[in-house]
């Protein structure tokens, strides 16, 4: 035995450390990270002021009936908008997927194209939309529909490629085309994780619907836009409130749909029976419905007039402005959102983690969801208020929003974590807190390190557009050079936010890779 | 006395008894082996005796500790004396093997000490003094998920060692190894608690294992005592009579017909170990 042995893994634990430390110090220092001012009494007093305010929330005929249109207006922007996504995604997927070719040949044309859909955030798409089509819910449509297109495109690539290609591959080699061959050989296998897929996808259409509302695409966002900016605190909090009802509900309704999706078939020839065929008639109805009900003409989006418009729209994009001068403030707002991203999306696993941790949960499950119903943007403005304009308001409002998402994500992988070596280290005497530390913990983080990398990723779209409501970053910039139609400015700051996304999930990826 | 348990019964949570009436008793140092047949209560017995479970009847005294008296400061005191052997070991894939036998000591180690050895194992020696006795010193510094199961097993049982527990509990410590491997192993733990003194109890599903190592052997169906005697003293016919319910072949290591000549159960296990 050697008694002077050393752990071989301790050198690179330590430079790892070291260079996370790094890394991590000038981002908290271009976040502009002060927890004293949070604290300062003047400005608790404020917020104290402020929260007072929404205080009763307001209860009055008048006001209820234009929130019973708003949420209804929500609702129906966040279907149309799925509905548009999904007729974008399912051709987009086939193009794009190596899934059924004989030989798996990724589609490069297709995959670039769905990189920008999905790398420009809603907002921005909704900002531009608004100024094509006037305020109103086409523009969140609209923007909802690319977006989550290119997303839902994305993701369906990736589940038909993931699952066993091997009946796929064996009917194409009995003379089958490729579409029937996914269809009888990869859908079967893949239906359940994209059918689950699209209707999360939906709940979180209904959040994005909401916030695109503060940029003038109607529903309850433009309600709730209005209501901060007359300081109308008592209409702000009932429309808060009525959101979290609405993000409940959809949040049950979807966990209720995805259970009846495990529900084997009947014995019957037909795989649909009258509640597939009740529920396939509801979707339909409810999109013609939303359709309706926001009196989006297609045919006025596709006039030769509008057309001509975008086409004006667009072309005073272009060129970017490239001169040294604007790239080098483009390229402090992309280290400022970077650093509000990584901060917010840190602050919060630290948070979502103290949160899952309780065995109790009644409280803290509530908690959590209230948290992560009040959409980042309205955070924002009550943490600007706290901490002042600038990154660390964007990065608190990430950082409360995201840790009640996370802190639901982590409860649940930790609830799903084996339990026998937490237990086994229980019996051999160990205290709970250490045999979470040895035993629990360990199985669980994969998992708690993949929501937290995956949400960063969504986190660096949001911070990228905090700074409409002044919490600094590219955000900012955007909104300042588009309010002064300042296109060529404005294009190169979108231009950036692609490429930042772009980046960013690749170090997502790559980092997920290494911790396996 | 190591144990002492009086008239207890276990009544799982469906219903299920899965013990009854069962009185054991145990002085320090001795080495117990239960064998009999699926089902008939073996996990439960050792799950009584570690604590994990506590009897719905009846009284369990563990190193002088009544168990149906519970504090949760005392009981974790009385865990850290016990040390289990799992069937399957409960061990995270992604820990390092250095860190799972470490584990083993987090009952008695200062809370500064198990969270630095988080970041850096403290005790590297006394690790890999362990596994060198289950022969996995090279596998010290490996992930666990990297070993075959065999080994995996091996590294519960270098916790256990590191542990250094007054009573010993295994729970079908080697069903993962081959015959060669099992018989090492069962000696290892049999010489580990007969070296400090330790009480030792384990449930193994070869007859010829327990006969041919364990002083003393204690019979279980149906969640009762069947036989509970000196090896010396436990012949064929009792043995059929305790497997009865799983016809006429007796579990065992070594696959030959005739591996019990009776008195001289060593040879079983000599045997076992040629194969
Ligand atoms: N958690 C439980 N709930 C209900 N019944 C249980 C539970 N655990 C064990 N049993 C039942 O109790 C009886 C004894 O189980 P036990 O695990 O103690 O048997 P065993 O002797 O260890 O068997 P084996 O050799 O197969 O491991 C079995 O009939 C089993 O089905
Ligand atoms: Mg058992």
């Amino acid at each position: 035995m050697k008694p002077t042995e050393r752990d071989p893994a301790a050198r690179r634990r330590l430079i790892g450390g070291l260079a996370t430390l790094v890394i991590l110090w000038p981002l908290f220092q271009a976040a502009e990270v002060k927890p004293g001012v949070l604290f300062d009494p003047g400005n608790l007093k404020v917020i104290g002021n402020f929260l007072a305010a929404f205080l009763p929330p307001e209860t009055g005929t008048e006001f209820m009936g234009y929130l019973a249109k708003a949420t209804l207006e929500t609702l129906a922007i966040a279907t149309a908008g799925m509905a548009l996504a999904f007729l974008i995604a399912v051709p987009m997927a086939y193009l794009a997927t190596g899934a059924g070719r004989e030989k798996a040949t990724l589609n490069p044309v297709t995959r670039s194209l769905l990189t920008i859909l999905r790398g420009i955030p809603e907002l921005v798409w909704a900002l531009v939309f608004v100024r094509v089509f006037g305020l109103g819910p086409a523009a969140g449509v609209l923007a909802l529909g690319l977006t989550y297109g290119g997303m839902l495109a994305k993701v369906y690539a990736e589940i038909l490629e993931s699952v066993d290609a091997a009946p796929a591959r064996a009917l194409r080699h009995n003379g089958a085309s490729r579409p029937l061959a996914i269809l009888y050989g990869l859908i079967p296998q893949a239906s359940k994780e994209l059918a689950s897929y699209t209707v999360y996808r939906w709940e979180c259409a209904i959040r994005a619907s909401v916030v695109m509302g503060f940029v003038g695409a109607g529903g309850l966002g433009q309600l709730m836009d209005q209501a901060m900016k007359m300081l109308n605190g008592g209409e702000a909090a009932t429309i808060l409130l009525a959101f979290m009802v609405l993000v409940f509900a959809a949040d049950g309704f979807s966990g209720w749909l995805r259970r009846a999706l495990d529900t084997p078939p009947a014995n019957r020839a037909s795989p649909f029976g009258w509640r597939s065929t009740l529920f396939g008639l509801a979707v339909v109805s409810g999109i013609v419905a939303s359709f309706a009900y926001l009196e989006i003409g297609l045919k006025a989006l596709l006039t030769v007039e509008a057309a001509n418009s975008i086409g004006e729209f667009i072309a005073g994009f272009f060129p970017p402005d490239l001169s040294a001068d604007w790239l080098a403030k483009v390229g402090q707002g992309i280290w400022e959102t970077l650093a509000i991203s990584v901060v917010g999306t840190l602050l919060a696993a630290v948070a979502g983690l103290l949160l899952a941790l309780p065995k109790w949960r009644a409280p803290f499950s509530f908690l959590l969801n209230t948290l992560r119903s009040v959409p980042e943007l309205v955070w924002a403005t009550i943490t600007a208020l706290a901490v002042g304009l600038g990154p660390f308001a964007g990065a608190l409002a990430l950082a409360l929003h995201t840790s009640g998402v996370l802190g639901r994500l982590y409860a649940e992988a930790l609830d799903n974590a084996p339990p026998a070596p937490g237990q086994a280290l229980r019996l051999a005497g160990a205290p709970g807190g250490f045999a979470f530390l040895y035993g629990t913990l360990p199985g669980a983080a994969p998992q708690l390190i993949a929501y937290t990398l995956y949400r960063w990723e969504m986190n660096i779209r949001m911070a990228a557009i905090l700074g409409f409501v002044g919490a600094g970053g590219l955000g900012q910039l955007l909104y300042f050079e588009l309010s002064l139609f300042h296109h060529a400015q404005a294009s190169t700051v979108i231009i950036a936010m692609l490429l930042l996304s772009i980046a960013v999930d690749q170090a997502s990826a790559w980092l997920r890779r290494k911790m396996n | 006395m190591s144990f002492c348990l009086n008239g207890v019964g276990l009544t799982h949570a469906n219903g299920f008894a899965a013990l009854k009436e069962l009185t054991l008793k145990a002085e320090k140092g001795e080495r117990i082996a239960l064998i009999g047949p699926s089902g008939a209560g073996k996990t439960s017995l050792l799950s009584v005796l570690g604590t994990a479970l506590a009897p719905t009847v009846g009284t369990a005294e563990v190193l002088d500790f009544g168990q149906n008296f519970r504090s949760t400061v005392a009981l974790a005191k009385l865990r850290s004396r016990i040390g289990t052997v799992h069937q399957s070991p409960p061990i995270p894939g992604r820990q390092r093997v250095v860190t799972a036998v470490l584990a083993g000591k987090l009952g008695q180690w200062p809370a500064w000490k198990s969270l630095a050895s988080l970041l850096y194992p403290l005790d590297i020696p006394g690790a890999r003094a362990a596994l060198e006795r289950v022969d996995l010193a090279d596998k010290l510094f490996a992930r666990c998920d990297q070993l075959s199961g065999g080994q995996l097993q091996r590294v519960g049982i270098a916790r256990v060692l590191y542990q250094q527990p007054e009573l010993i509990l295994a729970d079908e410590p080697v069903s993962a190894l081959d015959p060669t491997l099992a018989l090492a192993t069962i000696r290892l733990l049999v010489a580990d608690a007969e070296a400090r003194g330790a009480t030792l109890v384990a449930s193994l599903h070869a007859v010829d294992l327990a006969l041919g190592n364990f002083t003393r052997i204690v019979g279980v169906r149906a969640g009762q005592i069947a036989f509970d005697l000196p090896a010396s003293e436990v012949g064929v016919p009792l043995l059929h009579d305790l497997y009865a319910s799983e016809g006429d072949e007796l579990p065992v290591q070594a696959h030959e017909s005739h591996f019990l000549p009776p008195a001289a159960a060593n040879d079983a296990a000599t045997r076992a170990a040629c194969c």
